[in-house]
């Protein structure tokens, strides 16, 4: 039981990790991206594969899969941040496919569908760690560092230029920030603290398919910060617990048929979506439904009247 | 139309900050702004008036980048600036305000002023003021805008004339040399508008350039060195507030008795 319940913990941390980064670009710079998981995946085979080649060392792995990922994120970046919102979920959605294709095609780096097995486990000053028992304090380690860079970079003045970019891109370049530069480097960011987690994920599990990168992921961490809250600090995380707990909570209730779970499961999150959606769509921890309305009404009622005046004023 | 004929305006020996010359836009067949040649000097308000469709706000999306234009050009202190992005427009010190204002409705006032002083692109800024120097700025605008008790408001959650006051506080922030405001007076109540009045003045004695577009014929008047006439996207009129503003062709095309 103990081992369960810290399995679910190691995971509930390294999809943190996930959730909050693509909360990075989502909720702050207003990028939506369906190809998270590529970094992940990035992340977790290039890990892996420094980890069995050059070094198991945290301090080898993690700097190896960030770069491998960052270098990765600007063939995303660069052609699709020039384009509107939409097209960018478009080529998202496109790169998650084809690295899904690179994963299971290119068989010398990534073992192709049977994925890279033997991965040693993450070393840290010289300890193996991969016990649940220690692999636990560990992912929350990590996590809590990359809640503190994402809240720094978030209240710091780069997180500003992506507020102000996502509120009105015209004023923000009208007032001399680059609108692309400062776009492809959220991504990069956000990119390379995905393959952390990848990092993470390789070496507690030992083994690595492309299974494990495939849209439904990208779907999934989607998922997470959407139910949690989009553009607050804890709501992906929050999100990540509830969708990695939910299955588990199911297969206790002893009055569901076993063989239905995943579909019981599958028409829960659905509904549950649906419904969020449409009573608290800034998720749970974000703002409700109520004050969102009411300062858009607000905004429609100050507005328009004035502005008619002064035309019907100048032209007098 | 002979309004254009030798009128002595304010400023006229000035530097020239903006020169236009022979600039054109079209969209599909349509020119929004057709052959305008003008010079935008130093220290000095020029008004832009002229009916809805004049043209007066494609100019303004000329001059910033946010247009590419057909034809002509536009030269900051001697250097062409047409094609260049907004962002680099904007660097050179020329700051807008928009029509629609278009605030960071989901920052606070504090940080909607705190932004525009921060367009470098890296999470971490090596030169520039420091954060000490930059909160005191933003504290200065407010209290001189009158946001001071707004700060941790956020935009979207202003009432109309906080909003119209934060799109100025933001451009003032940026200690631009050229300030091109649209409509910025349009819907003030008589107390927001003095104090709008005020600030402009006090924000040109201090060496702002100022070219407006407005409306309201009593700010018009109270505020302009310089009124050019735009109608159809040509400039029909440039000169000193009076003959323009006297000029009985201009005045039927701007209260629409076109004959």
């Amino acid at each position: 039981m103990a081992a369960y319940l810290l399995n679910l913990g190691v995971l509930i941390s390294i999809y943190s990790i996930l959730a909050i980064t693509l909360n990075f670009i989502m909720g702050y710079a207003g990028i939506y991206s369906l190809a998270h998981a590529v970094f992940f995946g990035v992340g977790a085979y290039a890990g892996a594969l420094a980890a069995m080649h050059l070094s198991a060392s945290i301090f080898v792995t993690v700097p190896v899969a960030m770069a491998c990922a960052a270098v990765l994120s600007l063939a995303l970046a660069l052609p699709a941040l020039r384009v509107r919102g939409e097209y960018f979920v478009a080529a998202s959605l496109g790169l998650q496919v084809l690295a899904v294709t690179i994963f299971a095609e290119w068989k010398s780096v990534t073992g192709g569908i049977g994925g890279l097995i033997g991965i040693p486990p993450v070393d840290l000053f010289g300890q193996a760690v991969y016990r649940p028992a220690s692999f636990f304090p560990l992912s929350l380690a990590v996590l809590a560092i990359v809640i503190v860079v994402t809240r720094l970079l978030v209240r710091s003045s780069f997180g500003r230029n992506l507020t102000a970019i996502r509120d009105s891109e015209s004023a923000a370049a009208s007032f001399g920030k680059n609108v692309p530069l400062i776009k492809t480097i959220s991504v990069v960011i956000s990119a390379a603290l995905a393959a952390v987690a990848g990092t993470l994920y390789a070496g507690y599990l030992s083994f690595i398919n492309v299974e494990s990168f495939m849209l439904d992921t990208s779907v999934l961490v989607m998922a997470m910060v959407i139910i949690g809250g989009t553009g607050t600090s804890w709501g992906p995380i929050l999100g990540a617990a509830i969708l990695l707990l939910l299955p588990g909570l199911l297969s206790y209730l002893s009055f569901l048929p076993p063989t239905e779970i995943g579909a019981i499961q599958q028409t829960l999150y659905g509904l549950g979506m649906a419904i969020l959606m449409i009573f608290r769509p800034g998720g749970l921890v974000g703002r409700g439904k109520a004050r969102e309305t009411k300062s858009a009404a607000k905004v429609a009622v100050g507005q328009k009247p004035p502005a008619v005046e002064a035309k019907a004023e100048g032209a007098r | 139309m002979n309004a254009q004929a030798h009128m002595p305006a304010a400023g006229a020996g000035n530097e020239v900050l903006l020169e236009i010359r022979n600039l054109d836009k079209h969209f599909d067949g349509l020119k929004a702004v057709s052959d305008v040649s003008m010079d935008l000097r130093a220290g000095i308000v020029t008004t832009l008036v002229g009916p809805n469709g004049a043209g007066k706000t494609t100019l303004f999306n000329l001059i910033t980048g946010h247009l590419t234009r057909s034809g002509g050009s536009v030269r900051w202190l001697g250097r062409d600036i047409g094609g260049m992005k907004p962002y680099r427009v904007a660097r050179l010190g020329i700051a807008r305000t928009f029509q629609d204002l278009r605030l960071f409705g989901d920052m606070t006032v504090e940080e909607n002023v705190l932004t525009v002083m921060e367009p470098g692109a890296l999470p971490f800024s090596l030169s520039g003021p420091s954060t000490a120097e930059k909160r005191a700025r933003v504290a200065e605008v407010l209290e001189r805008t009158g946001l001071s008790a707004k700060a941790r408001t956020r935009a979207v959650d202003l009432a109309y004339a906080e909003r119209k006051f934060l799109s100025l506080a933001r451009i003032m922030a940026t200690r631009s040399r050229l300030w091109l405001l649209d409509e910025p007076a349009s819907g003030l109540d008589p107390n927001s508008y003095e104090l709008f009045l005020r600030l402009l003045r006090e924000e040109v004695a201090s060496g702002v350039t100022v070219c407006i577009i407005e409306h309201n014929l009593d700010i018009v008047v109270s505020i302009s060195d310089r009124i050019a006439f735009l109608d159809r996207g040509r400039l029909l009129a440039d000169g000193d507030p009076q003959t323009v503003l006297d000029d009985p062709d201009l005045a039927a095309i701007y209260f629409g008795d076109r004959t």
